[in-house]
């Protein structure tokens, strides 16, 4: 049995692991990025592809060098040789994965309990989905409230309440990494902090009939001023059957149970489809 | 199922050999080994009912449960938990007597057995009728009928085989050594899963 | 005609088929006239008149088809006509359309009937590719795309993947344990039929008023709930694949913990026996819980229960819980038979002992008791309980360590090995490798809660899904067909077309499902029959090379058929393995052996001369030991 050239093996799993990770480290895999939970997660996905890389590598280069080493010539009737194991390694194998995801657990612990921070000076809105279309209420602006569309201050913490009226949406604004399911009957939370001015789509992603994919909205990240002028020119006179607080939506729904129909009144057409490009 | 457990085969019967003896590698006997096993996946049926039940109940409406107004007979439901306990006792009798080659008491003890389930499942649907909510009554009365009727067709499963054992049992059938009676040993291990199905289910509706 | 309809078979069957269809129909007209209802209901979700057929108009057909002959006759008392073997073994290919016992049938029935499921789910997911390969809608509109990709998962989920692990395992599994059968030879052949059962339920959904179930394979509620009448098709179909899975893996645990050769204590089962013993348990456990599932939104739909309403007081949100803890254990029961096959292949092909044997079984195991405590990672956006992120967090990315450990151990069985290349079946276990990498660092990309809160429900999903379960589940398959197409047809597969097979499957499975990862993280939502338009260019790639990898099918198609019929002959043994079903004939004798063999030592003694694994019960016991016989030759 002959000794393996450990330490090359060693360098080439080192130098595929590098050029891997760095090749990879070069794309911006996430694209744009604008609230603050994009930077650790940002982050936290470059470990992982780093750490990704090397164990492709080692399993790349072990494979690559096993089928180089050993592969048979034609006609060879021989049998390799009867090892049967080798404790050691194999508790090595067992021990450093279970390191390395344990560190990975808590690391992303940490970034976990980062992005879910929430600030005392954080405002609140209200998001309704339905099959197939969004409305936002700003309960603390007087209930004024928007369809299809809403807008929020730069760099000011926002507490997103999510109340689905039908079945189950899901709320995505790739930019800001952040994603949350609306579920009917429970009140779901995203804490989210834009901290860059522009025009973004909110994506549902969660499957929920015909009009999935075109259940989208306009996402504006703008100066205080100009919110606070979008957020002047809005309708502050709820519709009788629009609520925005999640406990008088479940009331409502409750009461209305009787007559089949929900919220669905709210006047929100079905986003067209044209919606899906507007980004 | 029963003719797996005995592989022996019918040479001279057919023109080709019938299945070969294979070796026994463990010492339980293969049709009760599945029977256990399916009663694991029967445990499991339940199981994702109970955490059906969980949901409604604890995470939901903790407060409010059983909710305003209704009333669980369970008075009735208790008798009626006796009366499927004692079939299990019955049940055991019969296979018991059958060990000793006593085919009266196998047939007093699987004709008990019949009897008790029937009666148990008959109370069980007089209960239904006279409750007073349905199925349709929100998800308590989801739950209590999902979980109770669950347990109730598997009772109706478990008076099914019975009957087979009967049947069996009065033609004469089944015998002291064990490949002779798994025909009622079988349907018998089915049926004491049933009873414990049903306190567990008992207590948690009716009982917490 | 008259003979024809008493004996169990096609005519009766088809007559018990129309006389359940006609007890089902009329059972709900008749109650419902009585009771003075609407008799026939067709709000969205009702249809009690085709919901109830469906349930028994299969059994009517099983019952005329003789599923249940025997156990009849057994329970009314009445002589049992032992074992009729008119029905075991087949000498026709009439006789694979039979009721038919015998587990080589058996599995033959099963890996035929599940391929062409995969044909078909194939044919889905190239609809699928067709109508994203642009922007906009071209072919199908929304609600039909939503069917297809709904009906697409099903069917090479619940009739391709798991039956056919199942079916593998069911020819070969006896054999290599050194039984002439399995333990219920009765129970096999009615959870065989049960498939063909499901696949007609699911694929009869696209005749259903409102189209095929369209809420995702997962069939979330309340989508599910109030879903159009395709919806119970699912509800149903699932019940019967179900039953079927859960049968076999009672099947299999009990013919490995009883019907073993002498010898074969548990440290000498084949790898494969373990997988499929690892496997069982997960079906026996986890399998109900889709049952159930399934079950209370059928309820909801047809009986107008409420499990999930929550204006009634349900939890939406427990649907998922029981949902995920019968489907992520599922692609466990995906991928550890795969990892049997993958370990048999490796071994016999690098002519080496399985490195670290027992780790690799302990592996097995491990993976089965972790898979329990992970169902919630499917979840984390999906506003469960927060407290429970963490804890699914670090179970999930600890299933790393026990599949790394088969990864790295397969490694150390080649290092000083003597590596064929040669043979297919070799080339798909090497592509298996490092195809299936790349899914498990997706998973573990997604199983880490801050990156899975951006990926989740995007085309990185659907990448990881493929790179795991065609990489992995398909790959393995492949390496496992190949592998026992000789013993199974007693006939050499062309090697030729088995590589053309391979590298165009490799370049088609890469180049499909690579590019969804940057699609997906860039902002590609799963789902959708429509997109942004910047995501074009790469759907089209996407697309061009899923055509590739589906043409490059009709190859391992025509290799099978063709070999099948006039491939040379193989030989006993031309792999030159050590493991049972290989000392036997090709294809083996009915009963699988004259005399049950001796098992004498491990399954994987390569290299050892003179270490045997079994004694064939027709070798000369005293002229051990004796060398290796050498078998015939490989085709080379
Ligand atoms: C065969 C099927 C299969 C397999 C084997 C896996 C394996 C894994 N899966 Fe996957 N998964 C699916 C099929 C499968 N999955 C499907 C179908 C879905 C989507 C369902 C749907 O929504 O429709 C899904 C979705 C899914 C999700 C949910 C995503 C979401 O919807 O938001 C998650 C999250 O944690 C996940 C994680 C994992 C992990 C951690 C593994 C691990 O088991 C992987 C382990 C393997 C490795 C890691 C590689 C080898 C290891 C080493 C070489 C050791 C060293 C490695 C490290 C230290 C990292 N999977
Ligand atoms: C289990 C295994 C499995 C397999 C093998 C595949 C195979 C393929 N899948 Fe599938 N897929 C899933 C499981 C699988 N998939 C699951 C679980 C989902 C999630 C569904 C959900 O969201 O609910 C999914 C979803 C899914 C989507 C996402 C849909 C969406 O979210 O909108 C896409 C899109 O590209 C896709 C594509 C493909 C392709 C191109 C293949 C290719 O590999 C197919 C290769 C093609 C063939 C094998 C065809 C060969 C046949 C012929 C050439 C014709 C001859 C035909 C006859 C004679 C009948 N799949
Ligand atoms: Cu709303 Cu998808
Ligand atoms: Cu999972």
């Amino acid at each position: 049995m002959t000794r393996l050239p450990y330490l090359k093996l060693v360098l080439a799993t080192l130098a595929l692991g590098t050029v891997i990770s760095v090749v990879m480290l070069q794309v911006d895999w996430f694209g744009d990025a604008a609230a603050t939970a994009a930077g650790p997660i940002d982050t936290l996905m470059e470990f992982t592809i780093v750490i990704s890389s090397f164990v492709f590598a080692i399993v790349c280069v072990a494979l690559g060098y096993a089928l180089v080493k050993w592969r048979v010539k034609p006609g060879d009737e021989g049998d390799g040789l009867p090892i049967h194991g080798n404790t050691r390694l194999e508790i090595i194998w067992t021990l450093i994965p279970t390191a390395i995801v344990l560190f990975a657990a808590g690391y992303s612990w940490v970034v976990m309990n980062d992005i879910e921070d929430k600030q005392p000076d954080a405002m609140t809105v209200n998001v309704y989905s339905q099959q197939f279309a969004w409305t936002f209420g700003y309960p603390e602006a007087g209930n004024k409230w928007s369809e299809g569309e809403f807008h929020v201050p730069v760099d000011q913490q926002v507490i997103f309440k999510m109340h689905a009226q039908d079945v189950i949406h899901s709320f995505w604004v790739p930019e800001w990494r952040i994603k949350k399911d609306n579920v009917p009957g429970i009140t779901t939370e995203a804490v989210i902090t834009p901290n860059e001015v522009g025009t973004y789509q909110l994506i549902c992603t969660e499957l929920c009939g015909a009009g999935h994919a075109t259940m989208r909205a306009i996402v504006v990240v703008e100066p205080r001023e100009d919110y606070e002028k979008w957020l002047a020119g809005l309708d502050g006179e709820v519709p009788e059957d629009l609520l925005l607080t999640a406990d008088q939506a479940i009331e409502l729904q409750k009461q209305l149970q009787g007559t089949e129909q929900g919220i669905d009144s709210s006047g929100v057409d079905e986003t067209s489809a044209e919606n899906v490009d507007q980004s | 199922m029963e003719s797996a457990s005995l592989p022996v085969g019918h040479a001279g019967e057919h023109e080709h050999h019938g299945p070969p003896d294979f070796h026994r590698s463990a010492r339980i006997d293969q049709t009760v080994l599945g029977i256990l096993i399916f009663i694991l996946s029967e445990i499991m049926l339940f199981a994702s009912f109970f955490a059906a039940y969980f949901f409604i109940r604890v995470v939901v409406s903790p407060d409010s449960w059983p909710p305003a107004g209704v009333e669980l007979p369970v008075l009735i439901a208790g008798i009626n938990t006796v009366i499927l306990v004692s079939s299990s006792f019955t049940v055991h009798y019969a296979l018991e007597a059958i060990k000793h080659n006593n085919h009266r008491g196998l047939r007093l003890g699987l004709g008990m057995t019949w009897l008790l389930g029937a009666t148990f499942l008959f109370i069980q649907l007089n209960e239904y009728v006279h409750i007073g909510f349905s199925a349709r009554d929100g998800a308590f009365g989801s739950i209590f009928y999902g979980l109770t009727g669950l347990h109730g067709a598997h009772v109706f499963v478990g008076l099914l085989l019975l009957t087979f054992a009967n049947i069996r049992a009065w033609r004469g059938h089944f015998g002291p050594e064990q490949k002779n009676h798994l025909g009622v040993e079988v349907p018998g291990i089915y049926w004491h899963f049933v009873d414990i199905m049903w306190i567990v289910v008992f207590v948690t509706i009716y009982v917490i | 005609m008259a003979v024809a309809l008493r004996q169990p078979g096609w005519y009766r069957g088809a007559l018990g088929a129309l006389l359940g269809a006609a007890f089902g129909f009329g059972l709900v007209v008749a109650l419902r006239a009585i009771s003075g209802l609407d008799v026939f209901q067709t709000e969205q979700t009702g249809y009690p008149h085709v919901i109830v057929p469906l349930i028994t108009t299969p059994f009517g057909f099983l019952f005329g088809f003789g599923a249940f002959d025997y156990w009849f006759r057994w329970a009314a008392g009445k002589p049992t006509v032992p074992e009729d073997h008119a029905n075991h073994g087949a000498t026709r290919w009439q006789d694979y359309f039979k009721f038919n016992t015998d587990h080589k049938v058996i599995g033959i029935q099963y890996v035929v009937t599940t391929f062409g499921f995969f044909l078909i789910g194939g044919l889905l997911a190239l609809l699928i590719r067709a109508e994203l390969a642009q922007p906009g809608t071209q072919i199908v509109d929304a609600n039909v795309y939503n069917g297809l990709f709904s009906t697409h998962a099903v069917v090479m989920i619940f009739l391709f993947i798991i039956p056919m692990f199942a079916g593998i395992a069911n020819y070969v599994l006896p054999l290599m344990i050194g039984a002439p059968d399995m333990a219920f030879p009765r129970l096999n052949a009615l959870s065989f039929w049960l498939l063909p059962i499901a696949g007609i339920i699911f694929l009869g959904s696209f005749l259903a008023p409102g189209g095929a179930f369209d809420a995702g394979w997962t069939g979330y509620a309340p989508l599910s709930a109030g879903a159009p009448l395709g919806q119970s098709f699912f509800n149903i179909g699932v019940q019967f694949a179900g039953a079927s899975s859960i049968a076999t893996a009672l099947n299999f645990l009990v013919t490995i913990i009883t019907m073993r050769a002498p010898g074969m204590n548990l440290w000498r089962m084949p790898l494969l026996v373990w997988a499929n013993l690892s496997t069982s348990l997960l079906v026996v456990g986890a399998t109900p819980f889709i049952a159930g599932a399934q079950f209370m939104v059928l309820f909801e739909r047809a009986l107008g229960m409420n499990f999930f309403q929550f204006l009634e007081g349900g939890d939406v949100i427990s649907y998922q819980h029981i949902f995920w803890f019968y489907s992520h254990p599922a692609v466990y029961i995906m991928m550890l038979p795969g990892f049997g096959i993958i370990s048999e292949i490796i071994s016999t092909h690098s002519r080496k002992p399985v490195f670290g044997y027992r780790l690799m079984a302990l592996a097995l195991i491990g993976i089965v008791v972790l898979s329990y405590s992970v169902w919630a990672h499917h979840m984390f956006v999906a506003g469960m309980f927060d407290w429970l992120r963490v804890p699914i967090m670090i179970t999930t990315l600890l299933i790393a360590v026990p599949t790394g450990i088969k990864i790295f151990s397969w490694l150390g069985t080649m290092f000083y090995g003597k590596i064929h290349t040669y043979s297919t079946s070799m080339l798909f276990a090497l592509g298996f490798i490092v195809t299936f990498l790349i899914g498990g660092i997706s998973g573990v990309m997604v199983g880490m809660v801050p990156l899975d809160i951006h990926m989740s429900d995007t085309y990185f999903i659907v990448a990881h899904i493929h790179f795991v379960l065609f990489g992995g589940s398909v790959f393995t398959i492949f390496a496992g067909i190949y592998h026992w197409f000789p013993k199974m047809t007693g006939r050499m597969y062309d090697e030729k077309l088995g590589r053309v097979h391979f590298w165009g499957t490799m370049i088609g499975t890469w180049g499909t499902f690579v590019p969804q990862h940057w699609i997906g993280l860039d902002g590609m939502p799963r789902r959708v029959a429509d997109y942004a338009s910047q995501y074009g260019d790469w759907n089209l790639v996407i697309s061009v090379f899923a055509f590739i990898l589906g043409t490059v099918q009709l190859v391992f198609v025509y290799n099978m058929i063709v070999s099948w019929r006039f491939g040379p002959k193989a030989g006993n043994n031309p792999w030159r393995a050590n493991s049972i079903e290989w000392q036997v004939s090709s294809p083996p004798p009915v009963f699988n052996f004259d005399q049950i063999p001796r098992v004498v030592g491990g399954p994987y003694e390569y290299g050892t001369p003179g270490a045997r694994h079994a004694i064939m019960g027709d070798e000369d016991e005293l002229e051990l030991p004796e060398p290796k016989p050498s078998t015939v030759a490989g085709p080379a």
